[in-house]
């Protein structure tokens, strides 16, 4: 029989195919040994690479879900909702509240539980229930690559001065001590910040850089008169989810709340036998009475009847209404 | 036997020689160290012959036949694909087993436990990528398997029964793949088990489908329990089918002898079990030598492939939501894709396979053809080779490429930087793509030549090229641009805003804006790609 083009390479010797094997055994250990040299490098590139993509992804919710309130580079709306890239928050917060844990496991928590009891604060929303757990729509995993990304800008906040730091001070849990050094710009206005969210919360003889807390004088008329319109939309927080500049339209359509730079068309339309005036008015005082299509019911704060005066938010929908 | 007595009759070294070769022999299971050296030097054996002693001794060895016809031995007449399939099982066992010391099938577990094999345990990316190429290795060499014995007609009688067998065991061996790709509770898992379990549900009568499907999740939706069900299935219930159909299939193959070439027996006869004293190749030394070597070999080869130059991917966290067509599979899925992807379209198409099945099980008894020669057998080979066409076809359709196309603006930018896995963009990496606002109305490609921007260039030309040919393919995308917005958002984190601007068919402007971001540490691979060995380069600022 003709042998076939590829018999040159049959090996017949027994010999020779046990020296093959042999040797084949010690490449793969080579191999193998090769291997256990770089192994430590790759776990180290690796657990920095899974880190990494942690904080993509954690950059990616807190987009979608956080900026609205937090502000999309993290530092916070006034009144809406606190600065995460603040160099108050990773210096000083955990000692104010008095938390023994770390900050990450601070933030896990806030997260996970959300601040549900917090219902009469300076802020306009309470932090939702984001943990799956407790029925929010978050599973553990995602928590935990929010985490990675509000602490991923640690080297950047802890670098602010005073004036940078966007904190605003909390009235339920005053500043014990600044993070910053008095020869720092910004650290009086930081100090007047300070004391003003004491004498708001009426702290008696609280001192914080050398400063005492006034309080409220005896008798002293709370402010008088209906609060100025633009003041409330920014205090009240309407302006974390709406924007008075950008028109609603179907394909421009604001990501949390609808947009009101077009309101007074859109708002004598929306429900029939209400006018405009009318229709913002109860959009205010009971949100749920109507949502608009495609929007979350829920998301908009309930109370603004017991937070503004009747008047204060009829002149809110006049100057809505008339912009 | 007294060692005193035998020492003064025989002498010390002679009875220590004795000894020695006592211990020996038993080792070997009857062959003594004579016998041994004769072995290697490739003597022809004595009458009768003392190397079948081991056949009847060894419990691993009483399963082989003594002796093979020597044509049956050659190697491209099986190729040894049975024995690499067999090799392969014992291989996907033992690196499955360290794979299990690592995790817990539990979904708040399971994929976390697999980011920490790979970047924590040692060794563990090794075997994960052993486990998962050598899974693939598998069903492709099992499926030659039976390619093999269906080209050389060695189906046919007396073989039917090992025939079946052997599909019993393919089927096993698909299904062990499939249940694995569940495990790591990643992205890939969730749209197996959805594209998989669909199919079980198509099964009729309804009844049995929903049932089947139901038992296999173990909730309506897949969760904890679908889990925990799958992964027993893997490690247990799959592999005891195996191992036992295993012994059937690998006693008929001795029962019933490996067919020889079919030109070397009258047609319609069987004499496989009848070899000629001058033709049988003896198991021991020779074919235990050569499928040792063979093995010895492939193993080399694995380590080195798998170890050195391939790598597996991990894929992100299963996300509920998504478009399956954006989805990357893997061999085995890609029929069962195709085939989903048909089955919208054609509902008669949602039994096939099982109707498959069934005709692969029936083949033996449905080919009346007594002859296994090529020359005989146009008919049967004709329309294997179609089946098989079909079935590349039908994966092939399953492939992302084939999937449904969106828009082309969404195409543009998942081409670059898809939702889930790798793109270019990502592969190039956070370094290379600085800050800044990209428009492709200007000049990129001068802007940012490619000896000073080689990723950035790279990636920009591409944005261009692709805006390009879209525009040339949809008469609803026009006058096309696109920008790409870098800024930075944290440190080491870098924001990434596509948009992509066009007129419709009616002239009216469109806009399409997505954003991604990108970490600095953060590693992308493809898929089987080339292994990154980057990370042993020192990196800047590092003394």
């Amino acid at each position: 029989m003709q042998k076939p083009w590829y018999s040159i390479f049959y090996v017949r010797s027994p010999i020779v195919k046990i020296g093959l094997g042999i040797l084949f055994v010690l490449l793969s250990l080579l191999i193998v040994a090769f291997q256990g040299f770089i192994e430590e490098p790759r776990m180290q590139a690796q657990t920095a690479s899974w880190d990494g993509r942690s904080i993509e992804i954690g950059a990616e919710l807190f987009a979608n879900n956080c900026a609205s309130c937090h502000g999309p580079d993290g530092k916070g709306l006034p009144n809406v909702a606190p600065a995460l890239h603040s160099r108050y928050f990773f210096t000083q917060r955990l000692a104010d509240v008095g938390w023994s844990g770390s900050l990450g496991q601070y933030v896990e928590l806030t997260l996970h539980a959300g601040r549900p009891s917090k219902t009469d604060t300076q802020w306009v929303n309470i932090m939702p229930t984001w943990g799956n757990e407790f029925g929010g729509p978050l599973r553990a995993d995602q928590i935990s690559h929010l985490v990675a990304y509000v602490l991923n800008w640690e080297e950047d906040a802890v670098a602010q001065t005073p004036e940078e730091d966007p904190w605003q001070f909390f009235q339920d849990a005053l500043s014990k001590q600044l993070p910053y050094s008095p020869d720092e710009p910004g650290y009086d206005q930081k100090v007047a910040q300070a004391i003003a969210a004491a004498e708001a919360a009426g702290a008696v003889g609280y001192t914080i850089g050398g400063v005492e807390a006034q309080a409220p004088a005896e008798g002293a008329a709370a402010p008088s008169g209906p609060r100025d319109p633009e003041t409330l939309f920014t205090s009240m927080g309407c302006v974390g989810c709406h924007n008075l500049n950008e028109p609603q339209t179907a394909d421009n359509r604001g990501p949390v709340g609808p947009n009101m730079g077009n309101l007074a068309e859109n708002a004598a339309n929306r429900v029939a036998g209400e006018d405009a005036q009318t229709y913002v008015h109860n959009s205010i005082v009971n949100p749920s009475a109507y949502v608009v299509e495609g929007y979350m019911d829920g998301i908009m704060p309930q109370n603004f009847s017991e937070q503004m005066s009747e008047e204060e938010i009829n002149g809110l929908v006049d100057w809505l209404l008339s912009r | 036997m007294a060692v005193q007595p035998d020492v003064e009759k025989k002498g010390f070294l002679r009875s220590v020689a004795t000894a020695a070769d006592d211990v020996f022999t038993r080792i070997t299971a009857g062959i003594d160290a004579g016998e041994f050296r004769r072995m290697l030097r490739g003597e022809p054996p004595g009458r009768p012959n003392p190397r079948l002693k081991p056949h009847s001794e060894a419990f691993l060895l009483h399963i082989k036949p003594t002796y093979y016809h020597e044509s049956v031995t050659r190697f491209t007449h099986t190729f040894r694909l049975g024995l690499l399939s067999t090799y392969l099982f014992f291989f996907e066992t033992i690196t499955g087993m360290f794979l299990m010391i690592w995790y817990a099938p539990s979904p708040d577990r399971a994929y976390s436990d697999m980011i920490y094999l790979l970047s924590n345990v040692p060794y563990g990316q090794f075997m994960r990528d052993l486990h998962r190429l050598g899974a693939e290795m598998m069903v492709a060499i099992v499926t030659l398997h039976m390619v093999r014995t269906y080209l050389t007609g060695s189906y046919k009688a007396p073989r039917q029964f090992t025939w079946f067998t052997g599909v019993v065991l393919l089927v096993v061996t698909l299904f062990l793949s499939f249940s694995g790709y569940l495990l790591p509770w990643d992205q890939l898992a969730f749209w197996a088990v959805t594209i998989g379990t669909s199919m079980a549900e198509a099964v009729p009568p309804a009844i049995v489908g929903e049932t089947v499907n139901l038992l296999a999740r173990g909730a309506p939706d897949i969760g904890a329990n679908g889990l925990l069900r799958f992964y027993l299935l893997h490690v247990l219930f799959l592999p005891l089918v195996l191992f036992l159909f295993f012994f059937v299939h690998y006693y008929k193959v001795v029962h019933f002898g490996i067919s020889l070439p079919a030109h070397e027996e009258e047609v319609g006869q069987d004499t496989a079990n009848k070899v000629p004293a001058d033709r049988r190749v003896y198991f021991l030394p020779d074919v235990l030598l050569d499928e040792t070597m063979f093995l010895i070999a492939l193993h080399g080869h694995l380590c080195g492939d798998f170890g050195l130059l391939l790598c597996g991917a991990a894929r992100i966290h299963r996300q509920p939501t998504g478009n399956t067509a954006t989805h990357g599979r893997t061999v085995v899925l890609l029929l069962a894709a195709g085939h989903a992807q048909n089955r919208r379209q054609d509902h008669c198409r949602r039994n096939l396979p099982g109707v498959l099945l069934v005709l692969l099980i029936g083949i033996p008894y449905l080919d009346p053809n007594p002859s296994r020669r090529a020359k005989d057998r146009r008919v049967a080979i004709i329309s294997g080779v179609v089946a098989g066409a079909v079935m590349i076809v039908l994966s092939w359709m399953g492939t992302p490429q084939y999937a449904a196309q969106a828009a082309p603006a969404v195409e543009v930018v998942q081409e670059l930087m898809p939702e889930e896995g790798a793109g270019l963009v990502r592969e190039v990496g956070y370094d290379e793509i600085p800050v800044g606002v990209y428009d492709t109305r200007d000049d990129l490609a001068a802007m940012y030549p490619e000896e000073e921007y080689h990723g950035l260039h790279e990636i920009l030309v591409e944005f261009e090229d692709s805006i390009r040919m879209w525009q040339r393919q949809d008469p609803d995308f026009n006058e096309a641009y696109g920008v790409l917005t870098v800024t930075q958002d944290q440190p080491q984190l870098r924001r990434l805003d596509w948009q992509i601007n066009w007129l419709d068919a009616n002239g009216e402007a469109n806009t399409f804006e997505r954003h991604f971001f990108l970490h600095q540490d953060s590693m992308y691979w493809e898929e089987y790609g080339l292994k990154d060995f980057s990370f042993l380069r020192p990196t800047e600022g590092e003394e």
